[in-house]
């Protein structure tokens, strides 16, 4: 009986064993991740934003979304104030390219994934097979599974499109107001880090610890008057 | 039914019976042990509870995984979490879990019918006992990392859930422990019922065990529950809310009150304290509150899954 106990203990032991060993080995090679290269970002300005959609329907024609679903949706609050002082607020509803990012955390075969040359967050839909676990633990509710290709689908800031041809986002080309800004957090000179600098900013659940990369500029009362 | 629907719901009932079949697996096989090696000792094969649970473990894990897979959206690419590994994910990390476990669990199973293997291919296939000679020269491992693994299953039902930042009520630490007490009371409770179906004696030295064992895991499974409502309460903000939404009026308030607290965990508490004091144990008795029991356990993991997803950070 003791040498049986002996034996329970031993393969418990080497089981509880095992799985410290791997656990250290992932946090070692967590530490060893290479630099990236950029950290792209977007800054919406919500004082400049006239909730016109244009960025959205660009969206859907670059990125050749269907209709049922959007990657990219501007949402209307208000009216705020007295008539006819009212205005309305628009705020964009996209992925924001956590740092930190949960889909890619909880996805089981690595399809969300986070790229380390641009921080950008997207999906292997190849690898993807449809869990949803990414889209519950999106704390932004803005992922979706894509009718056609039955994969979790969202922005990816033109990754796979504009990007790749050299260009903004089709949501930053396409934007009448000069609302959104597009660049990189590495590139002290950029435009948008000296955007970032000059005014205040605020980013939504930041409490969550997801580190988000969409940048806001909150509008203001009476920007957009009715 | 709105109850069944909300603007963040994500994960629907499917999931939430994948997670109590898993829950039973994970239960069902951990009493399995219990029963073989501190209450039966000898001929376990002969044990109707031991036998029940036996047959309950692999039957609900397979049944669990089966609807994990045709709930993806696209099931026929399901090898793909098994080729494709990422060890920061839950699900990733449990279904690994759950292949070590399903494989061992076999194995546990084939040393307990032993006697029977061993006729049977005393006739047919003579080299099947060397594998069985085999098994049961590392029976002591095998059944010290099965019982691991059957825990780790219990509670990764409800890491699975936990890893979730956008429900505050999900993302709770006590999640996982109250799933696990919750999965072994359902193991329990189906090893029980099934031992009674398959003629087990309802008053024999496996059910005066497992009732022993009940009593104090309904226990701390309501204490369990209370330290997961008032850490949400006394958090405030969204938590609080959460909280409020699904503990107050309306169809979800009535399940946790009526069917969770009173015929899920009271009422199986006080028929056990019953049969206990009286040391009546019919037929009947024993089946009656394991069923409530289960179906406790079925309502609690629809409860927390609808309701958790009611309320987001
Ligand atoms: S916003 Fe959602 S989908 Fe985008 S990176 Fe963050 S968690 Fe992932
Ligand atoms: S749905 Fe696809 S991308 Fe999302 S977690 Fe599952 S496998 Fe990963
Ligand atoms: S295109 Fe520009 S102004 Fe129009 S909704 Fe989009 S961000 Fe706002």
């Amino acid at each position: 009986m003791d040498n049986i106990r002996r034996q329970f203990i031993k393969g418990g032991t080497a089981l509880v064993a095992a799985t410290s060993l791997y656990l250290l080995h992932d946090a070692g090679a967590q530490e060893e991740l290479p630099q990236t290269k950029k950290r792209y970002a977007l800054l919406h300005d919500e004082t400049k934003c006239i909730g016109c959609n244009a960025c959205a329907e660009a969206c859907r024609l670059t990125n050749q979304v269907p209709q049922e679903v959007a990657r990219l949706r501007i949402e209307r609050t208000g009216p705020y104030g007295e008539f006819p002082d009212q205005y309305y607020r628009f705020t964009r509803v996209s992925c924001q390219h956590c740092e930190e990012a949960p889909c890619v955390n909880v996805c089981p075969t690595g399809a969300a994934n986070i790229d380390r040359s641009t921080g950008i967050v997207s999906v292997n839909s190849w690898k993807c097979v449809g869990c949803q676990y990414c889209i519950a633990a999106c704390p932004y509710h803005i992922r979706f599974i894509n009718p056609v290709t039955h994969a979790a689908d969202k922005c990816d800031f033109c990754k796979e499109t504009n990007l790749r041809e050299g260009k903004q986002p089709a949501c930053v080309m396409a934007c009448p107001t000069g609302a959104l800004m597009f660049g990189d957090l590495e590139d002290p000179h950029s435009k948008i880090v000296a955007a970032l600098n000059s005014q205040p900013v605020y980013r939504a659940k930041e409490d969550l610890g997801t580190h988000p990369k969409l940048f806001r500029i909150r509008a203001k009362a009476g920007e957009v008057s009715l | 039914m709105s109850a069944f629907h909300s603007e963040y719901l994500v994960w629907h009932w499917p999931i939430a019976f994948y997670l109590f079949l898993a829950g039973v697996s994970a239960g069902a096989m951990f009493f399995a042990v219990l029963l073989k090696h501190l209450c039966v000792k000898d001929s376990p094969h002969l044990s109707g509870y031991i036998r029940a649970a036996c047959l309950i473990a692999p039957v609900t894990v397979m049944a669990g995984l089966g609807i994990l897979v045709t709930d993806l959206t696209k099931p026929l690419e399901f090898w793909k979490i098994l080729v494709f590994y990422n060890p920061t994910s839950v699900m990733s990390v449990g279904v690994m879990i759950l292949l070590v476990y399903t494989v061992l669990m076999f194995m546990w199973i084939a040393l307990v019918m032993r006697p029977y293997i061993d006729e049977w291919s005393e006739m047919h296939l003579p080299w099947l006992q060397k594998i069985t000679q085999w098994l049961s020269n590392i029976e002591p491992t095998l059944t010290g990392i099965l019982v691991i693994l059957s825990l780790s299953l219990g509670a990764y039902t409800g890491f699975l859930l936990s890893a979730l930042p956008g429900y505050p009520m999900l993302n709770n630490p006590v999640l996982p422990i109250l799933f696990l007490l919750s999965g072994l009371s359902s193991g329990a409770a189906s090893s029980l019922l099934g031992g009674v179906l398959l003629h087990g004696n309802p008053d024999s030295r496996e059910v005066k065990f497992i009732h022993k064992i009940e009593i104090p895991l309904i226990l701390v499974e309501i204490v369990v529950i209370f330290t997961f409502f008032m850490g949400l309460v006394l958090t405030g903000g969204q938590s609080k809310i959460a909280a409020m939404n699904a503990l107050g009026f309306g169809f979800w308030g009535a399940v946790f009150w009526f069917g969770i607290l009173v015929i899920g965990l009271s009422v199986p508490l006080a028929m056990n304290l019953f049969m206990t004091a009286t040391a009546k144990r019919r037929w009947a008795y024993v089946a009656a509150t394991a069923s409530c029991s289960l179906l406790g356990v079925l309502m609690l993991r629809h409860f927390i899954l609808y309701t958790g997803q009611l309320t987001i950070a």
